[in-house]
């Protein structure tokens, strides 16, 4: 089982490859396609400039050279694990990415862990009392923060519980200005994590719990179900041992496919608060055509997909031992 | 034993009154962290290679230059005691403060001036080449004189001295480097008050006070740090909140300004934006039909209801502007032009527009047009609105087109792919600097950003501004550009709609933030807070 496993494992990885190069020569062309080069925008933000400073400007991003060299240029880079150097930012783009690497998936973590946690918990209450009143409140609920905007929620919540009771701050990962250190740094990260990290699950809640309502409802009228309940077990058993397990399946898959997209961060949610994620780096990498760096982020991102479906895959195994790998 | 507690009381007192005097006498208290919104986050800190804005918002703090501005636009001494200037404008002699350190420790001399000038500003700083362009020597007879040699007189370049138009990088650490990957530009080393500590990308840099600032006793604040908030209703809510102290140019939007400017913790003015000076502007494709006719130009020049846009779109922050030079430049402005701002302007503008040959078809439409919108906030596309419906009434039909800055760029500045377009240009220090690359045949220069591209120019307007750029006497100097606005509104290849007022909003305890006509980019030297 064990060296199967790894055999699988290593398989995965090897196909991953074409897809990572494909990947990346595609938002190569994508972005070159794009009106504007990096040049124009440094120097449209730096307000004036000469032909001579933008030809400089060119000529020190590779710019100057035809597109396949550029891209000739980049696929070397990668090969080599070297993901460039953004110009924009004076900066290796590997050491940019890794600076938001950790408040994006302290994030996406905290949102994940949440949103699963009680996607689960209310899509089970409001299958297990199907039709009545806590269903149709929880249903309502999910659909309307489901359908809620994140900005607007992010701006309601600052508006109500920073500015109003003053209990949270407005934005940004920790309090700068205190200089905390040990496990008072922890709390005031934890503090500061508390606003974004419930906006940002609201909306994934609602998937969750949805989606689980309706594949507990399914297994419920599965034969198993009808042949435990002859058995004589009782109700509760019959949920937590097998209908529970089952139903899970599903909202797994949905969240091994979406976590690779909330990896890439969340724009929105990132520019309310302040979070230093990757989504806004991306975002704002776009805008400034700044190709090494988005380029880089991209190539990153689709790595951590396919290491995360890969996994998804084998907790699919434990979860169901009728799963096989191959 | 009583009478010796009342004299132990008694000298107590007195000592507290001792202490107590300083701060009487000295107002400005120490201490205190100052928290400064800018927005966007700067790409980097290398202020010699850039005139972005938040990058000079920040790195200003760091780097010194030879001179700081009054109000008046005068330059004041800085790291410069003083200076002479020759009678034929041809030599200035800067005498260099003496003791003044670099961050590392090491001292600022001429031979950091003679560096900063030739190898990094003339060469990597987009505006350096034409600032210090008749610059052809710098001799440093001794480590604290400077002496500028110059080809011919350049007026303007007095104006263009400041620790954010021309900071001074110590050539110890840029010599024999490649200046523009050089790793100082994100953590930079000036002589400023401010010495760079950290910067934790997406979120904050941290600014710390430089005991051994050349001015003694300043600056006041322990700290400044400057955070990145990308949303602006958030920025609005942390200075709201108190969380932040400090936001300028444009940080805070306009409706925001005004719902902040009633709470009785924060205060805003407009002051600051001096050596800025925005003007919001109309440029018309003066080489493309139909606004290759001059009639036409004028005609849409006198529609436009200069106050109307000030007030519903930009919520009062703004002036009618008359040409292309602000009048906060009174050694230079006149308002002796043609005046398009008047109360029947439509009805001038129909007429106009008969008489050129384009009347109105069946359905009473004269032509169509694409109107391009600037992508740098959404009140642009609220006066694009405006426009649109100002053109209907003249029978034009005007299509919006909203681009990202990249795209807009281009088809504005590099393939002049556009019919009109709005946007806003700094007149900066001098119009030598600021005003002539949006005129002058010779900034007609397809790819470069923010010069001529409505690609109109005039061999009488080249030639004024020619003379003004090499006439020292001050009074003939501003005859030529008094010629110059007049022949400039005459031919009407832009629409001034008003000059843009920026505001600076601040938490009331924080003091003397704002000194210098540079405003935001001045290096908070003199800020405190009074608590």
């Amino acid at each position: 089982m064990g060296r199967k496993r790894f055999r699988y494992i290593l398989r995965r990885a090897a196909q991953a490859v074409p897809v990572l190069l494909a990947i990346i020569i595609l938002t190569f062309l994508l972005l070159k396609l794009a009106p504007g080069d990096a040049a124009e925008v440094l120097a449209g933000e730096a307000g004036s400039a000469s032909p001579e400073y933008m030809a400089q400007l060119r000529q020190r991003f590779g710019l100057d050279k035809p597109t396949h060299i550029q891209l000739l240029a980049y696929m070397k880079n990668v090969l080599t694990l070297n993901l460039g150097f953004s110009f924009r930012h004076s900066m290796p783009v590997l050491e940019l990415i890794m600076g938001r690497i950790g408040p994006t998936l302290l994030l996406m973590g905290t949102t994940f862990t949440l949103a699963i946690g009680f996607g689960i918990l209310l899509g089970m209450l409001a299958a297990t009392r199907v039709n009545t009143w806590r269903d149709s409140l929880i249903s309502i609920l999910s659909l309307v923060s489901y359908a809620t905007p994140l900005f607007w929620v992010g701006l309601m919540l600052i508006l109500v519980f920073s500015i109003r009771f003053g209990w949270f701050p407005t934005s940004g990962m920790e309090n700068i200005a205190a200089f905390h250190e040990g496990w008072n740094r922890v709390f005031d990260i934890a503090h500061h994590l508390v606003l974004p990290a419930i906006t940002l699950s609201l909306f994934y809640l609602a998937v969750y719990t949805r989606l689980m309502r309706a594949s507990m409802l399914e297994q419920a009228g599965m034969d198993y179900v009808t042949t435990a309940k002859a058995k004589g077990l009782t109700e509760r058993r019959i949920t937590f041992k097998h209908i529970l397990r089952n139903a899970v399946l599903p909202v797994v898959t949905m969240a091994g496919v979406q976590v690779g997209g909330l990896l890439g961060g969340s724009v929105v949610v990132e520019s309310v608060f302040g979070w230093p994620g990757l989504g806004l780096l991306a975002f704002e990498s776009l805008f400034a055509r700044d190709l090494n760096l988005l380029l880089g982020i991209f190539a990153f991102s689709a790595c951590l997909v396919v290491a995360i479906n890969l996994s998804v895959d084998i907790i699919y195994t434990f979860l169901d031992p009728r799963i096989e790998v191959r | 034993m009583k009478a010796k507690n009342i004299s132990k009381i008694f000298w107590i007192l007195v000592l507290v009154a001792i202490m107590a005097i300083p701060s009487i006498a000295f107002a400005q208290k120490r201490g205190g962290t100052l928290v400064m919104l800018v927005q966007p986050e700067p790409p980097n800190l290398a202020a010699y290679t850039t005139t972005s804005a938040p990058v000079g918002m920040v790195a200003a703090k760091v780097y010194d230059g030879l001179a700081e501005y009054n109000f008046d636009l005068k330059p004041v001494p800085s790291l410069a005691e003083s200076w002479d200037i020759s009678p034929d404008g041809k030599t200035i002699t800067f005498k260099l403060r003496k003791g003044v350190q670099f961050h590392d420790g090491k001292p600022f001399t001429s031979a950091d001036v003679k560096f900063t000038v030739f190898e990094v500003l003339k060469k990597y700083h987009p505006r350096g080449a034409s600032t210090f362009r008749d610059v052809t020597a710098i001799d440093t007879p001794d480590p604290h004189t400077a002496i500028f040699r110059l080809q011919t007189p350049a007026p303007y370049l007095m104006m263009a001295l400041s620790g954010y138009e021309s900071p001074m990088v110590p050539k110890h650490l840029f010599e024999n480097t490649d200046i523009r990957n050089h790793p100082n530009a994100n953590k930079p080393i000036g002589t400023g008050p401010f010495k760079f500590v950290e910067w934790n990308r997406g979120q904050f840099v941290r600014l710390d006070r430089n005991a051994n600032y050349w001015k003694k006793g300043q600056p006041y604040l322990d700290r400044v740090l400057v955070r990145f908030i990308p949303d602006s209703a958030t920025r609005t809510a942390a200075l709201e909140k108190g969380e932040a102290h400090f936001a300028g140019m444009g940080a805070i939007y306009y409706s925001d300004v005004r719902q902040l400017e009633k709470l009785p913790h924060i205060s805003v003015t407009t002051k600051g934006y001096e050596m800025s000076s925005p003007i919001v502007e109309l440029y018309f494709n003066t080489k493309k039909k139909p606004f290759d006719n001059q009639k036409v130009r004028q005609a849409i020049s006198y529609a436009i209801e200069r106050q109307v846009v000030i007030d519903n779109v930009w919520f009062g922050f703004g002036k009618p502007a008359t040409g292309p030079i602000n009048s906060n430049f009174a050694a230079f402005y006149t308002d002796k032009v043609k005046n398009y701002n008047v109360p029947n302007g439509i009805e001038i503008a129909n007429k106009l527009l008969d008489e050129a040959g384009y009347p109105r078809g069946a359905n009473g439409i004269r032509f169509e047009i694409v109107h391009d919108l600037t992508p740098y906030g959404e009140e642009w596309r609220r006066f694009g609105e405006y426009v649109q419906q100002v053109l209907e009434r003249l029978g034009i039909k005007a299509t919006l087109r909203y681009e990202d800055v990249a795209t807009w760029l281009r088809r504005v500045f590099t393939t002049y792919d556009f019919d009109l377009s709005n946007n806003w240009i700094q007149n900066l220090a001098d119009p030598v600097i600021g005003i002539h690359r949006e005129y002058h045949s010779n900034s007609i220069r397809p790819g470069t950003v923010f010069v001529n591209c409505t690609r109109w120019s005039s061999p009488e307007t080249d030639r004024l501004m020619d003379q003004a750029t090499v006439e020292p006497n001050p009074a003939k100097r501003a005859a030529l550009y008094h010629e110059f606005q007049k022949l400039v509104v005459e031919a009407a290849p832009v629409v001034w709609v008003h000059e843009l007022k920026f505001s600076t909003v601040t938490h009331k305890t924080l003091k003397d933030a704002v000194v210098s006509p540079l405003g935001v980019f001045s290096n908070f030297d003199r800020a405190y807070f009074d608590k």
